[in-house]
């Protein structure tokens, strides 16, 4: 069954100020759609806005899939209507080891062990690793692949991911990047990439392209965007307001 | 308190030392058991403490071993059995481990037992009324792959348990001292730790008293020239749990760190005490305390780092976090410096407050409810103090700790 991820007009305030200004963007389970934006424009406010951060302050919008209102409901219940955030600097969890976290999410236990060790061999991700506490003393590159093995036993109908390419190297990047193009099929994941390069857009190959200026919107078109952006910049899109495709 | 001094009166005369204990137990009697108006007692509940109803064993009492206390010895290398102070098996020989029983009355110090203790009316009753001391001895440059589990189980009223371990030169080892039992009835545990230079020591101690139990253990680490002291102390039992946990840094390059774990339900008090007691130069301290405080339950940490004059660079580190699941639960945390030398670092920091927010939020948003991220995170203060045990035995205490966790309301609003 195809879900829709429809944001529509979200505003969200960090301290006091207004970050995204009427943010719209819809899509379906199994596209890839990238966002793009200089500094400071409000991409990463939104990954944190819609998993229900409690530095972000919701105050207008919609966040729905398949028709179910999210900015109302918890982190939680978010989580459980299948979004799911991998973070830029994914956070230490000490004393916590993914085995307990993935468990209390609510995957079976009778399986979780083997499909963690399946996932952590596709993702290249030393075994033994996973029996750490989450995120604590692994580098950059583990981090990420440990967040994928995450990320595969949940099985989120959409995953947003905040700038994951930053501060990775290129083997990560591209087994990161294989992971989720082979989720877009295996469970029909949707992908919502925020990032700064095309790298990680190259492995990815997304469907749409949404360029972000100044907390809205003022782009949105094809792969050939990617390309745009890299030759002329982001300053032909500053201030445009409206979407110049839809 | 005629019934206990009578029966500490008897335990005393049939023992072959009792001229020592007798010293020992008129200095108690003298002293006679703190108030709150002492400072250092202020936070417990003494007037509750009704010591007549205790009354001290000739002989341990015979009970079969905990369903806990039987996968320990399963999963341990050598089990030493405690019942009542009493040390009723030394465990299977191992090369360059010996298990014996000291009656002389001496501490690790150097000491007597009634000198190091003269102004601490509890350990003056384990002067006085333990059994005898439990001594477990690594011989110098031996490494013993396998952890030692000293079983400690209370059936009696009241029970005094001492155990004295020591490593030799560049020796090794990882001990568990557990503690079980003591319904209604008062364990007042007595630890000593010498280690000799480059020795390095892992210890945990486990703390699973009954709910009724009081519990007064006092540990103190000696600590040579580069020896290494890893101590977690976790408390989970007991009504009044009260851990006196000191080291002195004695030989340069010595290292203490300790770490303590709480977990407070009902109308519990632990009541966490430290000493680092800082001698020789480049002796380094680090002291974490990490506990939560449930239902009506309270906790006090007092920490006290002391650096002598001529303990150049020292670096000694406190830090006390405490978190309450309830409004009707209290922390205080009372750090305390005592320096005597300019060349040191020192640092503390103490909060009182909720769990960190974002790491809360970090695990909500991967679908785990609340409720099980604020348990994940209260039961993650402990599995972080048991990295020192081997994954076998270290799986089995988590799973101990998580079950007492089940049982505790983790969320107050």
């Amino acid at each position: 069954m195809t879900s829709t991820l429809v944001i529509e007009g979200l505003r969200v305030d960090v301290a006091g100020r207004e970050v995204l200004k009427g943010f719209d963007l819809t899509m379906r389970s199994g596209e890839v759609h990238a966002i793009m934006g200089p500094n400071g424009s409000g991409k990463s406010t939104l990954a944190h806005a819609l998993t229900g951060h409690p530095g972000y302050q919701v105050t207008a919008g919609s966040v729905t899939i398949d028709g179910v209102e999210l900015l109302t409901t918890t982190p939680t219940e978010r989580a459980r209507q299948g979004l799911l955030l991998i973070l830029q600097q994914p956070f230490e969890i000490p004393g916590v080891r993914a085995y307990d976290l993935l468990g209390a999410a609510g995957a079976d236990p009778s399986t979780l062990r083997a499909r963690m060790l399946d996932e952590a061999k596709r993702i290249e991700l030393a075994p033994e690793l996973l029996e750490r506490f989450v995120n604590v003393d692994l580098s950059g590159g583990e981090r990420k692949r440990a967040e994928m093995v995450q990320l595969a036993v949940l099985r989120p109908k959409f995953a947003v991911l905040d700038e994951i390419d930053s501060g990775l190297d290129v083997d990560a990047l591209d087994a990161v990047a294989r992971r989720l193009r082979d989720a877009t099929t295996e469970w029909d994941c949707g992908v919502l990439a925020i990032t700064h390069f095309r790298r990680l857009l190259l492995e990815l190959t997304p469907t749409m392209i949404h360029v972000v200026s100044d907390g809205r919107v003022v782009a949105t078109g094809g792969p050939e965007l990617a390309v745009t952006l890299e030759r002329d910049g982001y300053e032909v899109f500053r201030g445009a307001g409206v979407p110049e495709t839809r | 308190m005629n019934a206990f001094a009578d029966s500490a009166s008897t335990f005393i005369d049939n023992r072959p030392d009792a001229a020592a204990r007798r010293r020992a137990w008129l200095l108690f009697e003298e002293t006679g058991l703190p108030t709150t108006s002492d400072e250092v007692w202020r936070y417990a509940p003494l007037g509750d403490l009704v010591i007549d109803r205790f009354s001290v064993p000739d002989a341990p009492t015979t009970q079969p071993d905990s369903e806990f206390a039987t996968k320990l010895r399963q999963r341990a290398g050598v089990v030493v059995r405690v019942v009542d102070g009493f040390c009723v098996s030394t465990g299977e020989m191992v090369e360059g481990l010996t298990v014996e029983i000291d009656e002389t009355g001496d501490s690790l110090s150097g000491e007597t037992l009634l000198q190091r203790y003269e102004s601490d009316s509890f350990a003056l009753l384990n002067a006085a009324l333990a059994p005898g001391t439990t001594v477990l001895r690594v011989a110098a440059g031996v490494n013993l792959a396998q952890p030692i589990v000293v079983l400690n189980e209370s059936s009696a009223a009241a029970s005094f348990p001492r155990t004295q371990i020591v490593l030799g030169r560049g020796a090794s080892a990882t001990v568990v001292e557990y503690f079980e039992g003591g319904a209604d009835a008062l364990v007042v545990p007595v630890s000593e730790y010498r280690l000799e230079d480059n020795a390095s020591l892992g210890l945990i101690t486990y703390q699973r008293l009954d709910a009724s139990a009081w519990h007064v253990a006092r540990t103190t680490g000696f600590l040579a020239r580069d020896a290494r002291l890893h101590q977690a102390v976790v408390g989970l039992g007991a009504h009044y749990d009260r851990a006196r946990n000191d080291a002195e840094l004695l030989g340069a390059g010595a290292s203490n760190e300790l770490r303590t774990t709480f977990l407070g339900s009902g109308n519990q008090v632990h009541d966490f005490r430290t000493r680092q007691y800082h001698v020789a130069p480049r002796t380094t301290s680090t002291l974490l305390s990490k506990g939560a405080v449930a239902d009506e339950s309270r906790s006090v940490y007092t920490g006290l780092i002391e650096i002598e004059k001529g303990a150049k660079r020292t670096d000694a580190r406190q830090t006390n976090h405490n978190l309450l699941l309830s409004p009707q639960a209290h922390a205080d945390s009372v750090p305390n410096l005592d320096i005597r030398e300019n060349d040191v670092v020192c640092a503390h920091a103490s909060s009182v407050g909720p769990l960190d927010e974002l790491q809360r939020w970090y695990l909500e948003s991967r679908g785990v409810s609340r409720e099980d991220a604020q348990r994940l995170l209260i039961q993650g203060f402990f599995y972080e103090m048991l990295s020192a045990l081997p994954p076998e035995l270290a799986e089995l205490v988590e799973s101990d700790v998580a079950s007492v966790l089940a049982s505790v309301d983790v969320v107050s609003t």
